[in-house]
């Protein structure tokens, strides 16, 4: 099944990585390679360093130990504030994030233009492309607080894609959302997968999980404990964290 | 009745229903007035008196007043409000001393600044050029005709501008200056850099310490004693830059106030999107803060306007000043209430338009809810 090539040099590789907030230790000797086309579901207990991962990746927080590569380029450590971005790495928020100021279409093409310096009507074409495919093509006038919390988290879906990013990164992004407007979301992103597209997904979604993931990576005290296909974590997980998790989840 | 309740399933059909009529608004001013006896008597007891007061002041203000310039002994004895003051002496309100046959030029460059002020009020100008190049031509056509020395006009130095014309300018003047100011020391006061952050919240603190009195007497009288002569400039040009610069204090704060409601995500996800800092904050940051600021900065307009009236004390005749000096000459002297209500007219109706114009942006944003 895997389409993805696993002997590829992979995009992002994070090795040995170590993270303190203060004295308190919130990475602890994480590694993780993704390669091209992998979907990683990540997922652990409250407070088990997932978005603190996320976001070393996405270069908003810096590591202080290990190395980091992302898309071609060793990531310093101590270097994250200052360096400069280009959208190759998107994000998708627990909490949207949209910009109110700016409508649907102008949240997609501010990016696209200012960075990649497309025209406007290029920028344009390429966000009401994006904004049809996550199906919210007529709201592309609107301003985000006129929508729905799945019609908002689909926009920021659209916005990242505009920048036509190398992997994509979701902090639960449906973990804010009404429960009839998770599986619009969700959707979005199977279809995302579907395509190929590159993602690092923090969820809860099992049922996500399940259909997308080509492997679990499951987090508990800053560390990686448990990596497994996603049929055989959910049904037999190896760690008495992960098996405390799963029943947890599961409702049980 | 027994206390059974009961819940069953709707039965009528949706579209058959319609809200019940909203009552009129004269219905409900009609209520709230005449609604019930002791409301009667409520509206009786303020109604009277308020009436008597419109009566008095329409009586006043046109039905015995005189209107015409040259009518000072029928003023004498007329019983209402004698206009003739205005009509008589407007041109020192408006103009100060300017020269009196040159007063079309000031007449013209007080105009050129309120285009330019409402031209720079339409979203249409909302550019950094457009604004800038507003501003510049703006300051530019109304320094040129005030001053004059070329094209034929004669030179006209800065102690004999006044009047309203003065007014506008150091009011337009001190925001236009200040407000690029404060958006430099609201960066500054939120920068990493240790000594920038702290220089920057020094002057704001130091700034707003100083009673702006201080501050005006600082720019006219003491900086000449310590500036080298070419650095020392005009007086007028100082007095400005000492407002903008206390404008600034101010509004650095009011902004730096909008800028903590914004929350961190917005400039997470511009970061994450590519854009740099400057961007972000410019295109993200920057418009968010200001539209949460918005109604303390038009307060701060309107303080700023009103302060104008303060340069008198470096010897500069604003339109307050004017006023004193319109009525203040022999036979006017009785009718110094007319001047002050024509100024206050004056003050009411820009400080008002202010209002509205925040009022207005606020209802043209009210769809993104920032
Ligand atoms: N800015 C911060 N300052 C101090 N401690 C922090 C900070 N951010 C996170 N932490 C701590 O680091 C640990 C990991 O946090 P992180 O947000 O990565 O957890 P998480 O796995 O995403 O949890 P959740 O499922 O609740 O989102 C937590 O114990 C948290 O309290
Ligand atoms: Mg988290």
């Amino acid at each position: 099944m895997p389409e993805y090539d696993i002997n590829s040099t992979p995009i992002i590789s994070v090795s040995h990585l170590g993270k303190w907030y203060g004295d308190f230790p919130a990475l602890v000797d994480v590694s993780l390679d993704v390669s091209k086309g992998q979907k990683i579901v990540l997922c652990g207990p409250s407070g088990s360093g997932k978005s603190t991962l996320i976001r070393c990746i996405a270069r908003l927080e810096d590591h202080q130990e290990g190395t980091l590569f992302v898309v071609d380029k060793e990531r310093q450590s101590g270097k994250a504030a200052s360096e400069r971005l280009n959208g190759q790495v998107g994000m998708v928020f627990q909490h949207f994030n949209l910009f109110p100021h700016l409508t649907v279409l102008e949240n997609c093409t501010l990016a696209p233009r200012l960075v990649k310096k497309l025209s406007e009507q290029d920028a344009e074409a390429i966000a009401i492309k994006h904004l049809e495919k996550v199906k919210i093509g007529e709201k592309a006038t609107c301003y985000p607080p006129q929508l729905s919390g799945g019609q908002q988290q689909r926009a920021a879906i659209a916005r990242a894609l505009c920048m036509n990013p190398t992997v994509l990164l979701f902090d639960e992004p449906t973990s804010a959302l009404d429960p009839e407007m998770v599986s619009e979301v969700l959707d979005t992103m199977v279809s995302l997968a579907e395509e190929g597209v590159t993602m690092i997904c923090v969820t809860h979604e099992m049922g996500f999980a399940k259909r997308v993931a080509d492997l679990v990576v499951f987090m508990a005290d800053g560390k990686i404990v448990e990596v497994s296909k996603p049929q055989e974590f959910f049904a037999a997980p190896q760690h008495p964290r992960a098996q405390l998790f799963v029943r947890q989840i599961s409702g049980h | 009745m027994s206390a059974t309740f009961v819940a069953h399933p709707s039965t009528v059909p949706v579209q058959e229903r319609r809200p019940p009529e909203a009552p009129s608004a004269l219905s409900v001013i009609g209520t709230e007035l005449f609604g019930s006896w002791p409301r009667i008597i409520g509206t009786a007891i303020f109604a009277v008196p308020i009436a008597y007061l419109v009566w008095w002041v329409l009586d006043w203000t046109f039905l015995e007043s005189v209107w015409r310039a040259d009518d000072v002994e029928q003023c004498k004895v007329a019983v209402g409000a004698c206009w003739s003051v205005i009509a008589a002496r407007f041109r020192i309100i408006l103009f100060g001393l300017y020269p009196y046959d040159d007063q079309w030029r000031s007449a013209l460059a007080s105009l050129v600044i309120v285009v330019v002020a409402f031209l720079s009020c339409l979203p249409a100008c909302w550019t950094a050029r457009r604004v800038i190049v507003c501003w510049v031509a703006g300051f530019a056509a109304y320094l040129l005709l005030m001053y004059g020395g070329v094209f034929g006009l004669a030179k006209v130095t800065t102690d004999r501008w006044g009047g309203l014309s003065l007014t506008l300018f150091v009011f337009s003047a001190q925001t236009v200056i200040g407000m690029p100011l404060a958006i430099l020391l609201m960066i500054g006061r939120r920068s990493h850099i240790f000594v920038i952050a702290k220089l920057s919240a020094g002057l704001i603190d130091l700034l707003r310490a100083i009673p702006l009195l201080a501050i005006l007497f600082t720019a006219a009288v003491v900086a000449p004693l310590a500036l080298p002569e070419m650095l020392q400039g005009d007086k007028l040009t100082r007095v400005v830059i000492g407002y903008a610069l206390f404008f600034a204090a101010y509004q650095a704060e009011i902004i730096r106030g909008g800028m903590q409601g914004v929350s961190e995500g917005q400039a997470e996800a511009a970061r994450v999107l590519g854009l740099g800092k400057w961007q972000s904050l410019f295109y993200i940051s920057l418009p968010q803060a200001f539209h949460k600021a918005l109604p303390a900065t038009v307060s701060q307009f309107a303080i700023a306007f009103k302060e104008t009236s303060i340069i008198t004390i470096v010897g500069f005749f604003d339109i307050l000043a004017s006023g004193q000096a319109a009525y203040g000459a022999g036979e006017w002297y009785p009718y110094f209430k007319e001047v002050y209500i024509f100024i206050g007219m004056i003050y009411f109706i820009t400080v008002f338009s202010l209002s509205r114009y925040g009022a207005y942006l606020e209802r043209r944003t009210k769809n993104a809810r920032i």
